[in-house]
């Protein structure tokens, strides 16, 4: 896949034609409130999509992705992997649909939303939809809401690191699926600090 | 010297649901510095339980007895107090943290430990040198630093880098909680390789295990065993060849 972009709220539509690629890559950092509206279409056989996107919210941000993928050629694939860590007060609502046009067999394509909730007041919404309309097509979609295991945490206390430095390492093993190359490790260890209250 | 001494304890562990199970009903075991003692029983009998106290493990709640670490009150400390005083245990299910490489792990843990002992921070020099010493000491391939913690790696490559982190903080008190099971021969040697080589008047181990093979790599000073929650009996080495030839029902 090509170089990643990031995306300027509050949309972006791209169309893709036969081949072409396209990677996207989005972040979010304590004290951003964004609406993300991300819209492809796969219009040419065998094009190429891939997004990854990673959210550190701990104040009162709100937060809105939408992103809808149509697969509207055959052979294409698409992949996309948003995850997230919500702390404070912040709202975040994720809407994902993959749509699988009537043709566009062999199509590949896979989402997944994963988020973890750290303080009491946080609220996160995910919708993953999926609406196929063609043959022989792989597609997968997986999102959850979900707590920190006490499983790493405890692991990693036993070796002597301390509670909170344990869990900016548990979230950010959470996010590395999502984490775009090269990201400045570093400024995300200082956003979990800071919502890690 | 005394360095663990645990008195009439009794402890329960807490389901997903609330309710609590006593396991441990008084169990009393003393290990001096510099001792190795095996603790051998059947299933259920209370093993895991008691390396998950002595640790620290959420979830699990002493009711009554006490345990002094060096001096100190074991059960007062926080996971991490208890590392940083000198505690160390290998899992039996090493978690996987995928995402963290083993070298950013292990840094973060002396970078607490050395903190905690008012020292300075290792150069990154100096502490690549002890990653490199250290998995070279336990057969480890130097490119495992890279790699996330656990994640991917075979049974015995776990139980294997669980030495390896052992090797890193230097405990003073080890406890192997079922390190041999699941481990062919080889990584078996590994293991007590590691434990013999970091025995000193000092430091001391304690061997959680169903089985005698182990000991035969790594002898124990004494056997105990437990069995229903409770220490049934202690003895020297022959205990656990009595155990092999005859089970843990006698008992």
């Amino acid at each position: 896949m090509g170089h990643g972009r990031y995306i300027e709220p509050p949309a972006a539509q791209y169309v893709l034609g036969a081949g072409e690629k396209l990677a996207l890559e989005f972040s979010v950092l304590p004290g951003e409130s964004r609406d993300i509206d991300i819209s492809v279409d796969l219009a040419g056989e065998g094009a190429e999509f891939s997004l990854r996107g990673f959210y550190i919210l701990g104040r009162d941000e709100k937060l809105n992705i939408n992103v809808r993928v149509h697969h509207k050629a055959p052979g294409c694939s698409s992949s996309q992997v948003v995850n997230g860590v919500a702390g404070g007060e912040a709202a975040v609502k994720f809407d994902g649909r993959i749509i699988v046009a009537p043709g566009a067999d062999g199509t590949d394509a896979s989402q997944t939303n994963r988020n973890v909730v750290v303080s009491d007041s946080a609220r996160v919404e995910t919708t993953p939809q999926l609406e196929i309309y063609a043959d022989d097509v792989k597609c997968s979609h997986g999102a959850t809401v979900g707590k920190l295991g006490e499983d790493e945490l405890f692991y990693m206390r036993s070796r002597g690191i301390p509670e909170r430095e344990a869990k900016v390492l548990q979230i950010l093993s959470f996010l590395s699926p999502a984490l775009p190359d090269g990201v400045d490790q570093n400024g995300v260890e200082e956003a979990l600090r800071e919502i890690l209250v | 010297m005394i360095l663990l001494d645990i008195k009439n304890l009794y402890a329960s562990a807490s389901s997903a649901t609330g309710s609590a199970t006593e396991i441990l009903h008084g169990v009393d075991l003393t290990v001096g510095a510099g001792e190795v003692h095996a603790i051998m029983g059947p299933n259920g009998a209370g093993k895991s339980t008691l390396s998950a106290v002595l640790s620290g493990k959420p979830d699990y709640t002493v009711t009554s007895g006490s345990v002094t670490f060096a001096g100190e009150d074991l059960l007062a400390m926080s996971p991490e107090q208890r590392s940083w005083a000198g505690l160390f245990l290998s899992f039996q299910y090493p978690v996987e943290i995928p995402g963290v490489t083993y070298s950013a792990f292990m840094k973060a843990a002396l970078a607490a430990r050395r903190k905690a002992a008012g020292e300075e921070e290792l150069s990154a020099a100096d502490f690549l040198k002890l990653m490199k010493e250290k998995m070279a000491f336990v057969g480890m391939d130097p490119s495992f630093a890279k790699r996330a913690v656990n994640a991917g790696f075979s049974g015995g490559e776990k139980k294997r880098a669980e030495i390896f982190q052992m090797a890193m903080l230097s405990p003073v008190l080890s406890i192997l909680d079922e390190t041999d099971s699941g481990l062919d021969v080889d990584a078996l040697k590994t293991v007590a390789d590691g434990v013999n080589a970091m025995r000193s008047p000092e430091k001391s181990t304690i061997i959680i295990t169903h089985y005698r093979k182990l000991l035969e790599y790594v002898r124990p000073d004494k056997v105990h065993i437990l069995k229903a929650g409770r220490i049934v009996r202690s003895g020297g080495e022959e205990l656990a060849d009595e155990i092999e030839n005859e089970g843990f029902d006698k008992f």
